[in-house]
């Protein structure tokens, strides 16, 4: 995990814990606005797909676990492939943290691949939920559409709101329960300082 | 700095807790005792200086290669760096059970 974030050119400290869940609890009260004024718009007909673009943006900038940015680093632990290098608006309008492809600013050691695999896990149990309650929306809606009859606009509606809220979740998930959990980050300079006054 | 001496001696102290590994360990004082800093000794194993954190904690359990890493590093047995059981500290050891007044005469 990256203790600092690099965006529109500035740096955040994200070495104390409070920053960090400061900033997941941002994200998830931006994406709940963001779903509810798309819902508001024209019911995610359309601008569903906007969720999926946000999740995309966010993970790129601020969460991370996927590519290049962002504070986790990659799950895979390997370098994004060059060959497939982000779009200039988001390096140079945003610009964002971006290291040089040398493999070990994205390699995950033991402890940190330990961690991810942990988030996953974590992840995964709230995700079922989710997945469970589209499976018995699909099937109340297939075999038993008198039960969701009151809803208004009809059930197919929240059924896709449903699955896109859950496929957006898991894609933030585990980058979300690493940054709630991993303590404060220690900073190199104050660790050099603490060796000073030893020798 | 004295917060901080006091913050690296904790793992070897017998009254506190393992950590969350349930392991003693040693890295912090051997890593005091030759100057090398966290970065330094994460540099060398190829980890995060964080994990050398909480190695030193004791609030991560370290896989066989890494704690051999140490090992190597250190050039110390494993069982010098690790244990089960709370460390004696080493001038215990070095010097025994001795008084002052012993070492006198």
């Amino acid at each position: 995990m990256r203790a600092e974030l690099m965006l529109m050119g500035r740096r955040w400290d994200m070495a104390p814990q409070t920053h960090r869940r400061t900033l997941v609890v941002l994200i998830y009260a931006a994406l709940a606005l963001a779903m509810t004024g798309l819902w508001l718009v024209d019911r995610w007909r359309v601008t569903g797909v906007y969720m999926i673009f946000a999740t995309i943006l966010i993970n790129r900038t601020l969460l991370g676990g996927y590519n290049f940015g962002g504070l986790i680093k990659p799950f895979s632990g390997k370098a994004p492939n060059r060959g497939v290098d982000p779009p200039p608006f988001l390096v140079l309008g945003l610009r964002l943290y971006r290291p040089e492809p040398e493999e070990n600013a994205y390699r995950n050691d033991e402890r940190e691949s330990q961690q991810r695999d942990h988030a996953h896990y974590n992840a995964y149990q709230g995700l079922t939920l989710g997945l469970v309650l589209v499976w018995l929306l699909a099937d109340w809606q297939a075999n038993a559409p008198k039960l969701l009859g009151w809803l208004p606009g009809g059930p197919a509606v929240y059924l896709y709101g449903l699955t896109l809220a859950v496929v957006v979740v898991s894609q933030t998930l585990p980058q979300a329960i690493l940054l709630w959990t991993e303590p404060d980050m220690e900073e190199p300079d104050l660790v050099e300082m603490g060796m000073a006054g030893l020798s | 700095m004295y917060t901080q001496y006091i913050y690296v001696n904790e793992n070897i102290n017998p009254k506190d807790g393992p950590g969350e590994s349930g392991l003693f360990n040693r890295i912090a004082v051997l890593r005091a005792e030759r100057g090398v800093t966290r970065q330094q000794l994460a540099d060398a194993l190829q980890v995060n200086y964080q994990t050398i954190g909480f190695l030193e904690r004791g609030d991560y359990s370290p896989s066989l290669k890494l704690a051999f890493g140490l090992s190597e590093f250190f050039g110390l047995p494993v069982e010098a760096i690790f244990s089960r059981k709370p460390f004696q500290p080493l001038s215990e050891q070095v010097y025994g059970g001795r008084s002052r007044r012993d070492h006198a005469s």
